[in-house]
């Protein structure tokens, strides 16, 4: 919006309103190029400052409303935000001409970007911003964040004569230079979590109401950087303000759903799939219901959690909307659910790059012993039933040669397995709790449980 | 819209730069593909939703019976896998009684 009447108006209703995402709309670096360069064009560096503060403080609506310190620091956001929409204007005209010689423009528009969520952070340090104005911090996080990436895409991109120089440095690490202005943005993003985290006013007004906003953009950020660490130590930090904080439920509903989303997705990681499944389960549920994407993200890590906790599939009314689903889990759980181990064992190495890529290889791995467990259910099924006595329910015949065990395990792979690897694979599953009986050597049997042979499979 | 601009770019170039890198060092592997990695949870078009545009809402009240089933399947003992392990068991059963 340029700094004329109108846009002095919308300030003074916004605040008399105290609509918070209303007036962060005034702040918003998406905008047609069009309204860029007339809000860029609409002033200069010599008068903007002057031109805000006439405006801010003219505007009757706002006396009484804003302290005279309040107003400069207003003043100063938005003459840090037209500054910001200059260089923003240069950035998209330098990439659209395909002109090399402009040097790292989105790099620039990083910086000015910065340089307004500084000052905006200043307001609520040190000017009294209420935390109603918190969408505003909203927008301009975000937007710092994509002007980050856009700039690492960029340098990324460029010649690399800056590189060959940084080269010559000792500690000269390519990773991290690749992810430099990504890095920084972290830095200055958990700046702003703590001013929200550490807000003492009352909570009806507190800027804690940011936390998890902010906290869900660090999370992204951390994942980029591939830093579980660092994002565990915002979970933590919430986890310790938790007393003190609102309501979780009181939260916006994309907001508590992304977060769990992250939440569920670090448990994941370190293989905690209780707390993962917990997770997970509350972001599917309250996740919208139009949000395919995102319904595929939670699923991903949701379905390899109710394998490995509960033993069950997924559906094909569940994987349905999501033929990538499908393609990435159904040929596995077709087999898990035939017991077919070769095949399983082959469709793990068919999609093991994504699988890796994904970080479900490792769990899937252990969807193995399902198949297992399955198989050796069959067999055990097969073997059918004891004659049964006279007025007696027939029993199933508990003592299965481990030789039919060994044939149904080595069955589709072309090769041999010996004797003793197929008890140790017994053994396992014994020991696992998969199946109930003993192995008894001296008769190259298995005697399995009459009560139960296959726990929780109804046999 | 500069936001999904950026995204779709950084989808491509990525994937195919990865590759190289993965076959090199394949110890690597795991970090690479994540750092590369495209599957950044999407920020919701809206803020927050009625309970009836829920996931849970949308599929109904008993909805994890129908999304989620056993792993293992009884009643399917048709297939070619069946049959086979079947006659593989015959096999055994008789190389036994001889």
């Amino acid at each position: 919006m340029e700094f004329n009447a109108t846009f002095f108006n919308e300030f003074a209703e916004t605040l008399s309103k105290q609509e918070g995402y209303r007036l962060s709309r005034t702040l918003l670096p998406d905008i047609p190029t069009e309204k860029l360069r007339k809000i860029s064009q609409s002033q200069n560096a010599h008068n903007i400052k002057g031109v805000l503060r006439r405006g801010l403080q003219g505007n009757a609506a706002l006396v009484g409303e804003l302290d005279h310190q309040e107003v400069q620091a207003w003043v100063e956001v938005y003459a840090a935000y037209w500054n910001a929409t200059g260089v923003i204007l240069a950035a998209r005209e330098s990439s659209s001409d395909g002109s090399k010689s402009s040097g790292l423009v989105w790099t620039k528009a990083y910086e000015a970007w910065t340089e307004l969520l500084n000052v905006l952070l200043r307001g609520y340090q040190n000017s009294g911003f209420e935390a109603w104005t918190i969408p505003c911090m909203y927008v301009v996080c975000k937007h710092l964040r994509i002007f980050a990436m856009q700039a690492d895409e960029e340098r990324n991109n460029s010649s690399s004569f800056d590189d060959t120089a940084a080269a010559f440095q000792d500690d000269f690490d390519p990773e991290t230079n690749k992810r430099q202005k990504l890095e920084d943005c972290a830095r200055v993003l958990s700046r702003v979590f703590m001013v929200c985290q550490t807000d003492r006013a009352p909570l009806e007004e507190s800027r804690k109401w940011g936390s998890y906003y902010i906290a869900n953009l660090l999370l992204k950020t951390y994942f980029k950087l591939n830093s579980a660490s660092l994002s565990k130590n915002i979970l933590n930090s919430l986890r310790a303000g938790g007393r003190d904080m609102p309501q979780f439920s009181a939260f916006p509903k994309s907001q508590q759903v992304t977060f769990k989303y992250h939440e569920g997705v670090l448990a994941f990681l370190d293989e905690n799939y209780d707390l993962a499944e917990q997770c997970l389960t509350e972001a599917w549920n309250l996740c919208h219901k139009h949000a395919v994407r995102n319904k595929e993200l939670i699923l991903t890590y949701l379905i390899p959690c109710h394998l490995i906790k509960s033993h069950t599939l997924p559906t094909e009314k569940l994987l349905e909307p999501f033929p990538r689903l499908q393609k990435l889990f159904l040929p596995l759980c077709r087999c898990i659910k035939r017991g077919e181990l070769h095949k399983f064992d082959l469709a793990l190495q068919e999609g093991e790059d994504e699988f890796v890529k994904r970080r479900i290889y490792l769990t899937l791995e252990r969807g193995r012993d399902i198949a297992l467990r399955n198989l050796l259910r069959k067999v055990f099924l097969a073997r059918g039933f004891e004659e049964a006595k006279e007025g007696e329910k027939p029993a199933r015949r508990t003592r299965v040669p481990v030789a039919e065990f060994a044939a149904a395990i080595s069955l589709g792979s072309q090769e041999k397995i010996d004797n003793d690897e197929v008890e140790c694979l017994l053994a396992n599953m014994i020991y696992k709790n998969h199946m109930k009986g003993y192995i008894s050597r001296q008769h190259g049997i298995v005697v399995l449980s009459k009560s139960g042979a296959f726990p929780g499979t109804g046999v | 819209m500069a936001s999904s601009q950026t995204t779709t770019k950084k989808d491509d170039k990525p994937a195919a730069e990865s590759k190289p890198e993965q076959q090199q060092q394949p110890g690597a592997e795991q970090k690479t593909a994540a750092l590369e990695e495209d599957d950044e949870f999407e920020d919701f078009p809206v803020d927050d939703w009625e309970q009836e545009d829920t996931e849970a809402a949308a599929s109904g009240s008993g909805a994890t019976q129908h999304l989620w089933e056993e792993s293992w399947d009884d009643d399917d003992t048709s297939d070619d896998f069946s049959a086979q392990l079947k006659e593989e068991l015959k096999k055994v059963e008789a190389s036994k009684k001889r």
